[in-house]
């Protein structure tokens, strides 16, 4: 309930929270349809019992709805293989402020009749309609998985290390990078498990790589330049990641920037704290730690960057979020928010003023 | 067309920019789709984005219905001209405007073709995924317009998931950028709602997409079975053992028949073969190779030919391409649909259409991509007999009919368009319709953006969804159906 500005008016909250079943899932044709309020972590415990799971991954998944996840379009580190939301969700059912149910897609992966307005409410903020329940496609369980820890001595090692990697035809199914005092990077590999030491092997041949010194094995990542972690140290690993921005005081935002100018851009985002993201989709978080004053000085700096495309508020004081705009200029496209909004919303009942539209 | 309005379009685009004798615009007539036919009363070609942006504006100004049309390859007549509307061809935008290796994207103007982007990073050994069969002919502005897919879409998706954003002219003139999901770009995602909304809602002018490094190992195999059924119970194996193959492909007799015909695949005399291509880490590829040709002996395959190198690789793509137009080598002519089903529902759907083919008395082949349960059954007639070709639409509707039956969807790739617009309310409620109405005319509210596609309008007399004819590009061997 963070996201956003403070709504102008609330006269009533609709909570989703007993739209929790899973309708379908699909297993033979690897697709599920779940309602919005069901939790990310309930729906892939049940979809495991068939070795399966939607693969997303946002932070705190045992609290995010579906609807919350698709209405934000939030991810994490899987997004580097799967995508976001959009990417797999197939079809919606929408609750809409004329108050008739509607659906768009459907249940088959491949599909191109009518309008996606899966899509569309994809990032809208419930804006637009009430999700109601989806459609996604799944993926299989992998049988193993291995990550790399890489501590980088610098940022521009780092950013070799990723070139290296973008150019490699390696295929790591999350490709973190985590800066803040130490430049670290996460390389996860999930396949059979010969398959995914054989990839193991061959990221650690990586020239950018080779000069950091031997990687030990089996390891927590506790100061050593690289470590490979498997089962419950590379889950804590990974979840240790996710939370640990939250945990930590301070603004953050949601950034992407081009993948290639990471090191140079980081150069220019001087008050930046902490970066934590995907490496080769050129998207993710960034703290921003100090006063409100030094806060919004360094989103405004990250919004004029040429390196950085979006920057978004995800957490602030208020008082921040009184000084810069939550969302940042979002060009071209406003207007045509603006169209959609009437034509949906016509009475601007849903998420007032809130945002983006 | 009122000679002023032409005036003002030459002024724009120059003289040699605008046809309106009949002649001229005949080649503009239709798509892909050759039996839906209008004469436009004005084709412009613009050569830029701004010439685009004035031509939409006079249109809007003037209340002038406008038509996008890319390479003019649809098969569901989504570039059918509107009468006494104007038809922009995209054509002369055709430049590529960047190519980004380090940050793995291109940004090309839509008259490129699908194919031009994999040759201009191919040296640097990537390539751009989604692969239409018409991929080089058809152009970027008409895949993004279709969310056009291929037989590499079952791993990779579709090219929704590849575009990054795009520069727009929308209806009323405006000109906007479009970043999409892919840079994290705030709000409702509207890239996606453009990307497959068949040119209704937008007139793209540049595209950016991402390209994907080339996989490490390509593994492709052609398995023969029996019967239909053990070739389906075969896919959903593969997919049950949790593997993604880069492609799944079927074909059945008078597929396979019609293929042999024209480009001599050496594929088996059998009811049924599959084609199963993998790709990725050598030793991915390798392992689950195995268990692929393990599943294919289990599911009772009487033969199975691993493709040893490219040629061989190649020659078994080819009788798979080739199969959709070899089809006129079997029958004087043939009419083709594109309809959905959950895969698990394949042999299902599969056994219904061969009941229909024994009813109908008209033979029907199918090749499909059956990894994502799209289907593209093709039905023979003859449109010397009296009767047959009505006969060929009826069947063709059925077919879809069980398709929506059986949880699916109207077309996997080829599009609405104004071929199956009037088939809609099968698949979607007056809710559902009424819900996407409202998106269109908030984008679009005079109505002037491609008017009559998509949305179900009551047909004209005499324009019935038809038959299929070779498309000329096909007819000189330029591209092949899948
Ligand atoms: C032999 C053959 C094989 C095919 N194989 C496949 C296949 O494997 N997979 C597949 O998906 N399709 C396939 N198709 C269909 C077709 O090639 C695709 O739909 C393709 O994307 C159309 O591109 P085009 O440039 O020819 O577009 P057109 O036919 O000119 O237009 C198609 C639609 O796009 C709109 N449009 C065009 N340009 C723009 C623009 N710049 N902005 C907005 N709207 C625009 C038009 O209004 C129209 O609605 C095949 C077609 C043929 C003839």
């Amino acid at each position: 309930m963070d996201w956003g500005r403070a709504p102008q008016r609330v006269d009533a909250i609709l909570s989703t929270r007993r739209l929790n079943r899973l309708l379908a899932h699909a297993h033979g044709d690897l697709t599920a349809t779940i309602e919005a309020g069901a939790t990310l972590a309930e729906v892939n415990a049940t979809l495991a019992r068939r070795g399966q799971c939607l693969p997303l991954d946002p932070p705190f998944a045992d609290r995010a709805t579906i609807g919350g996840i698709l209405a934000t379009n939030d991810s994490g580190p899987l997004r580097h293989r799967f995508g976001t939301p959009r990417d797999l969700v197939i079809g919606v059912q929408l609750a809409t402020t004329d108050g008739t149910l509607a659906k768009a897609g459907g249940q088959v992966v491949k599909n191109v009749a009518g309008y996606d307005l899966s899509k569309l409410v994809c990032g809208s903020f419930g804006s637009l309609a009430a999700i109601v329940s989806a459609t996604f496609k799944l993926t299989p369980l992998p049988r193993a998985s291995k990550t790399i820890v890489v501590e980088a001595p610098d940022v521009e090692t780092l950013g070799q290390i990723v070139r290296d990697v973008m150019s490699s035809q390696l295929e790591p199914i999350a490709f973190d990078i985590h800066v803040s005092d130490v430049a670290r990077l996460l390389l996860r590999f999930a396949s059979l498990p010969n398959v995914v030491d054989a990839q193991i092997e061959q990221t650690l041949a990586l020239a950018a790589l080779k000069g950091l010194g031997a990687p030990k094995r089996q390891g927590r990542d506790g100061g050593c330049a690289t470590a490979v972690t498997e089962d419950d140290a590379e889950r804590a690993v990974w979840e240790e990641r996710s939370r640990r921005m939250w945990d930590s005081p301070g603004a953050i935002v949601r950034a992407s920037w081009m993948p290639a100018d990471l090191p140079a851009a980081l150069k220019g985002a001087t008050r930046v704290t902490e970066l934590a993201g995907r490496a080769a989709v050129g998207a993710g978080l960034i703290r921003i730690d100090g006063d409100v004053r030094t806060q919004a000085a360094a989103v405004e700096q990250l919004r004029h960057s040429t390196s950085f495309r979006h920057v978004v508020i995800v957490r602030g004081s208020d008082e921040l979020k009184s000084i810069v705009d939550v969302w940042g200029p979002l060009g071209d496209r406003e207007r045509l928010f603006a169209s959609l909004k009437h034509a949906l919303d016509p009475n601007g009942i849903l998420n007032a003023g809130r945002g983006p539209l | 067309m009122d000679p002023a309005f032409l005036n003002q379009l030459q002024r724009i685009v120059g003289a040699g920019g605008v046809l309106h004798d009949p002649l001229d615009v005949l080649t503009y007539e239709c798509d892909g789709l050759p039996h839906l036919r209008m004469s436009p009363a004005a084709v412009v070609l613009p050569a830029s984005a701004a010439e685009v942006h004035d031509v939409v504006r006079l249109c809007a100004r003037a209340r002038v219905p406008f038509v996008p049309r890319g390479h003019g390859t649809g098969l569901s007549g989504g570039a059918l001209p509107v009468a006494g509307g104007v038809l922009i061809a995209l054509s002369r935008l055709n430049r590529v405007l960047e190519v980004d290796i380090p940050n793995q994207r291109v940004t090309v103007e839509p008259g490129v073709t699908n194919l031009e982007i994999t040759r201009q990073v191919a040296p640097f050994g990537y390539y751009y995924a989604p692969d239409p069969s018409s991929q080089q002919v058809c152009s970027i502005g008409g895949n993004v317009a279709e969310n056009s897919g291929g037989a590499h879409c079952l791993k990779y998706g579709f090219t929704t998931h590849h575009v990054i954003g795009v520069d727009a002219v929308m209806p009323d003139g405006e000109l906007v950028r479009i970043d999409g999901a892919l840079t994290d770009a705030p709000g409702p995602d509207l890239l996606g709602l453009i990307v497959g909304s068949e040119g209704t809602l937008a007139i793209v002018t540049s595209i950016t997409v991402r390209i994907l490094r080339r996989p490490e190992t390509v593994q492709t195999l052609l398995a023969a079975f029996d019967t239909i059924d053990a070739g389906g119970a075969a896919v959903s194996e593969i997919i049950g053992a949790g593997i993604i193959p880069a492609a799944v492909e079927m074909m059945d007799a008078l597929a396979i028949r019609a293929a042999e015909a024209a480009v001599h695949p050496g594929f088996p005399e059998t009811d049924t073969v599959l084609i199963v291509e993998l790709d990725g880490p050598a030793a991915e590829v390798e392992a689950l190779f195995e268990i692929v040709k393990d599943i294919c002996r289990r599911c009772k395959a009487t033969s199975i030919e691993v493709a040893a190198d490219e040629a061989q690789r190649m020659r078994i793509w080819r009788g798979r391409k080739a199969a959709f137009a070899a089809m006129g080598r079997v029958s004087p002519n043939y009419y083709v649909q594109d309809g959905v089903v959950p895969r698990t529902k394949l042999p299902e759907v599969l056994n219904r259409i061969r009941d229909l083919e024994r009813r109908s008395g008209l033979p029907i082949g199918n090749v499909f991509h059956a990894g994502d349960g799209n289907l593209h059954p093709l039905i023979c007639y003859d449109e010397r007999i009296p009767g047959q070709s009505d006969k060929a639409v009826e069947v063709a509707a059925e077919i879809l009919s069980y398709c929506i039956d059986a949880g699916g969807s109207l077309t996997g790739e080829h599009g609405i368009g104004a071929d199956k617009n009037t088939y809609m309310p099968q698949m979607f409620s007056a809710a559902d319709l009424a819900l996407m109405q409202r998106v269109r005319n908030a984008l679009d509210p005079l109505g002037l953006c491609n008017p009559g596609k998509i949305f179900p309008t009551p047909r004209l007399c005499g324009e019935v969804p038809g038959p299929y004819r070779a498309h000329p590009v096909e007819k000189a061997g330029l591209a092949e159906r899948m």
